[in-house]
């Protein structure tokens, strides 16, 4: 590496570009992990919509504040993309999509897919 | 130590995150249908439907399927950036024991809905 003083070395994340399937495999990874992290605060959800009429009736107040509704998006939004991203997972898995050219559609569809979600979502909310 | 990261973990984890990941999807898509067709109004019709088996086994299935797909991917997070072998491991048994009390708890609510 020290003889070809002409190539540039980029250890600065900010400048390295990822190509747009790599951009989808990061982000699979990173809304799993915060997925799986907000696991134990949905049970909480569950839990206390299932336990008596009083707190399932806080929940559905508590739900109708801004904050809530924009955090009910962004669980939304890592879902979206993880389920999208998942998906084309499966489908390489059986051979579809492999071809560069397909491989890259798929990627922009995941991101068209969520988005589609979010707009959905935020229409209902 | 250096590890091979999460390559080479085997045929064992492919399977578990491709088993669990249909059904969840498929739970999923099933529960976004069920209730925009035909939501449960209030808590009474909410405990009604949870009350029954088969929605409870369903729902069983879906937190084993959960949980046993967020191990997974955890795991393999692990080994793709945790180079320690103590770190790495002691992180794993804590996410391991972490992911069973969510278990419990999850297999005590199913239960406790009893009607």
């Amino acid at each position: 590496m020290a003889q070809n003083g002409s190539r540039p070395v980029f250890l600065n994340l900010f400048r390295i570009r990822l190509p747009i399937g790599g951009i989808v495999s990061i982000l699979h990874r990173v809304t799993g992990v915060l997925l799986a992290l907000s696991i134990p605060f949905m049970l909480y959800l569950l839990q206390q919509s299932l336990a008596d009429a009083t707190a399932y009736a806080a929940l559905v107040a508590a739900f109708r504040s801004p904050g809530a509704k924009l955090l009910m998006l962004l669980a939304a939004a890592l879902l979206a993309q993880h389920f999208f991203s998942g998906l084309r997972h499966l489908l390489l898995d059986i051979d579809i999509g492999t071809g560069k050219a397909a491989a890259r559609r798929l990627a922009w569809l995941t991101f068209a897919a969520t988005g589609l979600t979010l707009v959905i979502a935020g229409a209902c909310l | 130590m250096r590890t091979t990261g999460s390559a080479h973990a085997g045929l064992g984890e492919w399977l578990v995150q491709r088993a669990t990941s249909v059904y969840l999807a498929g739970f999923l898509i099933y529960l976004v249908l069920r209730f925009v067709l035909d939501p449960l109004p209030d808590h009474a019709a909410w405990r009604a439907w949870f009350a029954q088996g088969p929605v409870r086994v369903a729902w069983g299935l879906f937190f084993l399927s959960l949980l046993l797909h967020a191990w997974a991917g955890m795991r393999s997070v692990y080994m793709d950036y945790l180079h320690s072998a103590g770190l790495r491991v002691a992180v794993t048994f804590l996410t391991g024991f972490g992911l069973l009390a969510l278990a419990l708890w999850a297999a005590a609510i199913l239960i406790s809905s009893t009607p």
